[in-house]
């Protein structure tokens, strides 16, 4: 049910993605537009792991303020945001798992470059991957290959920047993370991680 | 261009696949110093498992957390680490709902009964996998009381002993008797001379409490300050301080988030299902048969010693022993643990 409904609105979301970016910012190509983006993600306790995704810029405004010492440009933009995150739990082999979040980042930049986001992944799922697993059904015992579960994880993150226009490493980032996994257990569990990592262009 | 390309995809699968090996390769064949972590799939839940100590015999020692919600490796600490996985192997699990198990259930997923399969299936799992020679012993603390005294009612013979750590094998029996104990415990220490505040306290919340049927809100209130009460008697040397090492190594373990998420989840469930105001197994206490251990800390606040004595005279079993350590509470293997594991072996060496 859960993966029908991500699958759907994945869809959706891609198809608007593309006909929105070949509205407005047609004249700037899908990798000019696009920033990828490699870090950490975890809680340096319990789960630690990489992070890797894109931004595609979907709208963009510049407010341009005229001041005393010269022109003042903020930049407020909406992207479209693809994660993924590979975590584990070294010490006890018990929370291994693989994230994925799909969804809207609003950034706002200041002439000194610094950002802040809000992003919202409505779209998002966790999948776990569990060590050795042995399944028992009445008197049978079986080892399951590949065992783990599939959760609906949607996320909200919070995040703070700075844009390193012309640099190879075109931004770094650190944010924090909070995301459901659900239907866990006989209800939802939470989950808090902060990421920090660099975006860069191809 | 396409060098570089075929590098990086090489670079990927291999680390992919060093993350697999590092995750899931650690089996250890040696029976000898088993170090295993693995899980045990049943009925939408899968519940971590963790075999340490010495398996050499393939006796095992299957340990019930309490709780209900509470954490396997907990107890992987002091003596029962340092001692007792020297003889004999360990197994810690989360249960359903518990730590760091995972699944997909509704709240008919949660039951003493369901939990009882998920006991009697590790069994098989174990069986299954270290040969169908294992022997077990089960060992239930607090709520592992309750889920171990229920397990052995459904099939004892699967266990070589019953090991009852200041056990709740009757949990609505609770509410009254932490009326009667708070009070005499509140007025002993304000006689003495300790933390009068605070036992007076105690003394005016167990007041006002129902008095005449339980209730759940109340029943936290007891359990809460019973929990409190064992610090302070600590504080005052009337009981030892625990001292459990590698009590740290659970900060790692567990994501605590999780943990804590599950406790409240999974207490909640079986507190809802009458847990605290129905559930009592004495009357029952007589059909359990084999050789028993009943250990138990004189000070407990938590599951009081009379719970112990009653568990001494109700059980079924022709050999039966009741331990009371005088300068324990309610976790005497981190109270008195030298003490604590050599009842333990000496009853697994006698009855394995």
């Amino acid at each position: 049910m859960n993966l029908k409904l991500i699958r759907t609105l994945s869809v959706f979301m891609l198809t608007i993605s593309v006909l929105h970016g070949q509205e407005s910012l047609h004249q700037i190509s899908f990798m000019d537009r696009t920033e990828f983006k490699v870090g950490y993600d975890g809680n340096l306790i319990w789960n630690n792991g990489i992070s890797v995704g894109g931004e595609y810029l979907w709208k963009e405004k510049f407010n341009v303020k005229e001041r005393r010492k010269g022109t003042k440009t903020i930049t407020k933009q909406v992207l479209f945001n693809v994660n993924g995150v590979l975590s584990t739990n070294f010490s006890s082999q018990t929370d291994t798992g693989f994230s994925g979040w799909f969804g809207l980042i609003w950034r706002r930049t200041n002439p000194k470059g610094r950002q802040f986001s809000l992003g919202i992944n409505p779209l998002g799922f966790y999948r776990s991957y569990l060590p050795e697993t042995y399944e028992v059904k009445g008197d049978k015992v079986r080892k399951v290959f590949l065992a783990g579960r599939t959760f609906y994880s949607p996320s909200i993150t919070i995040g703070f920047g700075k844009d390193r226009p012309g640099k190879k490493l075109s931004g770094r980032y650190i944010n924090f993370n909070f995301a459901i996994k659900t239907p866990n257990n006989a209800g939802l569990t939470p989950y808090l991680s902060f990421s920090y990592g660099y975006r860069f262009k191809l | 261009m396409t060098c570089r390309y075929s590098y990086s995809k090489r670079t990927v699968v291999f680390l992919f696949t060093l993350i697999l090996c590092l995750t899931a390769c650690s089996d250890s064949e040696n029976l000898g110093n088993l170090d295993d972590t693995f899980f045990l799939r049943r009925a939408n839940a899968d519940m971590p498992v963790y075999v340490h100590g010495n398996g050499s015999e393939k006796v095992f020692l299957l340990l019930l957390h309490g709780g209900p919600g509470g954490a396997g490796l907990n107890y992987r600490a002091g003596t029962i680490k340092n001692e007792i996985e020297k003889k004999y192997a360990v197994v810690y699990y989360d249960q359903r709902g518990s730590g760091m198990s995972q699944g997909s259930y509704n709240k008919n997923g949660i039951s003493v009964d369901i939990m009882v399969d998920d006991v009697l299936a590790l069994v098989k799992v174990i069986k299954h996998k270290y040969g169908d020679d294992s022997r077990f012993f089960l060992m239930g603390h607090s709520w592992g009381g309750t889920l171990g005294t229920a397990t052995l009612l459904k099939d004892q013979h699967l266990f070589k002993g019953w090991i009852e750590v200041d056990g709740a094998h009757n949990p609505s029996g609770l509410y009254y008797e932490y009326i009667n104990l708070l009070t005499k415990t509140a007025h002993e220490q304000i006689a003495e001379g300790h933390h009068i505040e605070f036992w007076e306290k105690v003394l005016k919340d167990v007041q006002n409490v129902d008095q005449h049927k339980i209730n759940l809100d109340d029943f936290y209130i007891l359990n809460s300050t019973a929990h409190q009460g064992e610090v302070r008697l600590a504080n005052d040397h009337v009981i030892y301080q625990a001292n459990f090492d590698d009590g740290n190594a659970f900060l790692f373990k567990y994501n605590l988030i999780t943990y804590f998420s599950n406790r409240f989840q999974t207490g909640d469930i079986l507190s809802n299902k009458g847990m605290w105001k129905t559930l009592d197994f004495t009357s029952r206490l007589h059909e359990i048969t084999i050789p028993s251990l009943l250990l138990w800390g004189k000070h407990d606040l938590v599951v009081p010693l009379k719970f112990g004595q009653e568990a001494f005279q109700k059980l079924g079993s022709t050999s039966k022993r009741l331990v009371v350590f005088e300068n324990s509470a309610h976790s005497p293997m981190a109270m008195e643990g030298d003490d604590f594991a050599r009842e333990v072996l000496q009853f697994m060496d006698a009855y394995k």
